[in-house]
């Protein structure tokens, strides 16, 4: 009976999960020493701290930016003038963020971006899904020429293109048909010519002037060709290159068609890609200033890269005019970027996960 | 006799109609292939090709836009690309200073998005928010920001009184630059003393790197996921230190990322609204008559640029390792 008490661990208190036994330990205070007194510990320790450091240290250099503007988008005037006051304004004022809003019709920019970005975004992400499934998973002649096609836009500067981008959709045509039914075309001989002008089916002998509205976002986010959208293509066919090919394959065997696989099976299985492909889409849109200030030259369309500037009523010739002009214009990007930060703030966890899972493994 | 006979036709005619079958399923799936391109393949040939040929043809014109609503084109030859060459007083000297700061942030950008990389890939307490932090510049930092921050004085403001500087990070930057003596601490480790102005201006410019490096650090990230955790678990028995683990392991697996990376980063900064030769052709299109010369002078850049990528990539390949693996 002692013999087997000693062998056994006593047992102290047993309900149906769990178990209380009682055994011979080693006192708290060796283990300590062995855990904590040694080498590997302390460099485990050093660079658990150095580590801690830097990222906090470059977390830091991120984030002060946004403070100094925040800082200063409340600041009054005088606060810019008065070498006491730095990072912390002297009394808060909503005033910059109340004349921008009224002023700068930061609402209807509000409106007007949202739909413009939101259309875009959306289109751009169903068309990179197609065409980045379209090269990830079929094999056809010419597709690793498209590949590299769809490279080559990413490559090409927008600014490079911008003047021929401007007249194209200035006087938007396909290959001179518009031109051709409105009696607008010509080739250099007078009799053709004279012919040729007859034919007036059409009232757009310019071709169609697409400028100051959306669709040059739209044809070009159908198209796959806007801002980035190499980029996201590419993500996208890395994405379904990971996807197994036997998934597929077991759709046909049970006899579904290449569309309605893509669309039941592929698809819901993306959604984690396709959403960090519209928060890029949606929020390099959103900010972009490149397309909006080629494609919308008047100032009906008020958008959101549109507004920063100065409200008149905020307007002065004091001493410390510069910094305070400084301060409003960085508002104004604060105004803008506000609804992307609540944006980011929900789908963060989406965006990494998406982008960790692209795997884009060369 | 007969039966056999009949047994052999059977099977050729069974292989054959397989042989059939199997050309009219690849040749339905190039189809199915061709329909999901298909949107690109339409806005490349009717978008993208005329803008290109468009751009290239008008930078050898001189545009007049008519007041009724259309424009006439007179050739000019050479001439733009003369006028930008050697008319134009700035843009070769912003043409070299430019790519002389690329060539500089190359290095940088890559060393620092993989160490970033690696550090963010351990297990760790708050990791999520440390990559949900870094990850706000791609996200933020862009466009109508991007060009805001570049002529931005109210941060270089907010950081003038010691103790409360760091803003863009330049002043505390340099600041511990002149404290910690780094360009004496290079003399006495006898580098060249190229290395030591790299350094120090890298650790100015800590913001500019940091705001650059977003996407690349997750290229990295999911490249570094994607190494299989056997490889290290088994170096890991054999008792190989984390450091050697990373030179030997994580570094050749990364490699082709590297070179992804590599070109990613020249393409991203060149084509970047705060590049400083991107704002210099932008305010040339600007100017009256500028049109046409800024897109002669963005075509050349673009070629230029083009020779660095195919440079950068061609030395690169030569030593970037790719895991074999069938696919």
């Amino acid at each position: 009976m002692n013999s087997q008490n000693i062998e056994k661990p006593r047992v102290l208190k047993e309900t149906k999960n769990k178990i209380r036994v009682e055994f011979e330990r080693t006192p708290l205070l060796e283990r300590l020493k062995v855990k904590f007194i040694s080498m590997h510990f302390l460099v485990s320790l050093i660079w658990y701290i150095f580590r801690l450091i830097l990222l906090i240290g470059i977390s830091y250099i991120i984030l002060y930016p946004f403070y100094t503007k925040i800082a200063g988008s409340f600041m009054i005037p005088d606060d810019f003038v008065n070498v006491t006051v730095r990072l912390i304004p002297t009394q808060l004022t909503l005033n910059t963020y109340k004349q921008i809003f009224i002023e700068m019709e930061y609402s209807k920019a509000f409106v007007n971006t949202l739909l413009l970005s939101g259309t875009a975004a959306i289109i751009q992400t169903f068309v990179c899904c197609f065409i980045g499934y379209g090269l990830a998973k079929f094999r056809f002649k010419g597709g690793r020429i498209l590949l590299l096609l769809v490279i080559l836009t990413l490559i090409v500067p927008h600014q490079t293109l911008q003047l021929s981008l401007f007249m194209n959709f200035r006087y938007f045509d396909i290959f001179g048909i518009l031109k051709f039914l409105s009696g607008g075309a010509t080739v250099g001989v007078a009799w053709i010519d004279n012919i040729l002008s007859k034919i007036k089916i059409l009232p757009f002998p310019y071709g169609l002037t697409l400028t100051n509205t959306f669709w040059p976002m739209i044809l070009l986010s159908a198209t796959g060709l806007a801002f980035k959208n190499g980029l996201y293509i590419f993500m996208m066919r890395q994405f379904f290159r990971g996807v197994p090919d036997e998934l597929e394959e077991s759709a046909y065997i049970d006899g579904s068609g290449v569309v309605r696989t893509f669309l039941t099976i592929i698809i819901p299985l993306s959604i984690p890609m396709m959403i960090t492909v519209f928060l890029f889409a949606f929020s390099w849109q959103w900010t972009d200033s490149f397309y909006t200030n080629l494609f919308f030259t008047t100032t009906q369309t008020i958008l959101m890269p549109k507004i920063v500037g100065i409200p008149s009523t905020l307007e002065t010739n004091f001493a410390g005019q510069n910094l305070y002009y400084a301060a409003i214009r960085n508002t104004c990007g604060l105004m803008i970027i506000a609804p992307l930060v609540v944006l980011f703030l929900f789908c963060q966890k989406f965006l990494i996960q998406g982008i960790e899972r692209s795997g884009i493994t060369g | 006799m007969t039966s056999e006979v009949k047994l052999k036709n059977t099977v050729s005619n069974k292989g054959a109609s397989k042989k059939r079958r199997h050309a009219s399923l690849d040749k339905r799936k190039a189809r199915a292939g061709w329909l999901f391109v298909l949107p690109f393949v339409v806005g490349f040939l009717i978008i993208y090709l005329p803008v290109i040929f468009d751009s290239i043809r008008l930078s050898f014109y001189h545009i007049k836009v008519l007041p009724g609503g259309g424009y006439t084109l007179d050739p000019v030859g050479w001439g733009n690309y003369k006028e930008a060459l050697f008319v134009d007083p700035d843009y070769v000297q912003t043409l070299l200073t430019g790519i002389r700061q690329l060539i500089f942030d190359i290095p940088a950008i890559i060393m620092f998005s993989l160490f970033m990389a690696v550090l963010l890939n351990q297990k760790m307490a708050g990791r999520a928010v440390f990559r949900a932090i870094f990850f706000v510049p791609v996200i933020l930092a862009t466009g109508i920001m991007a060009s805001i921050d570049s002529q931005n004085i109210l941060s270089e403001y907010m950081e003038e009184e010691e103790g409360i500087n760091t803003g863009t990070g330049q002043s505390a930057a340099a600041e511990i630059v002149t404290a910690m003596d780094i360009s004496n601490l290079f003399r006495n480790m006898r580098f060249f003393s190229g290395m030591e102005e790299y350094v120090a201006t890298a650790i100015n410019n800590i913001y500019d790197i940091v705001n650059r490096s977003g996407v690349q650090m997750l290229i990295f990230l999911a490249g570094l996921q994607s190494i299989d955790p056997k490889i290290y678990e088994s170096c890991q028995i054999d008792g190989a230190t984390s450091w050697e683990t990373f030179w030997k392991i994580t570094f050749p697996m990364i490699s082709p990322m590297i070179l992804v990376n590599a070109v990613y980063t020249i393409i991203d900064s060149f084509t970047a609204g705060s590049n400083q030769v991107m704002q210099f052709i932008s305010r040339v299109y600007q100017r009256p008559d500028g049109n046409v010369v800024s897109a002669a002078m963005s075509w050349m850049y673009f070629l230029i640029v083009m020779l660095i990528i195919a440079a950068v990539a061609g030395l690169m390949s030569a030593y970037v390792f790719y895991q074999r693996r069938d696919t």
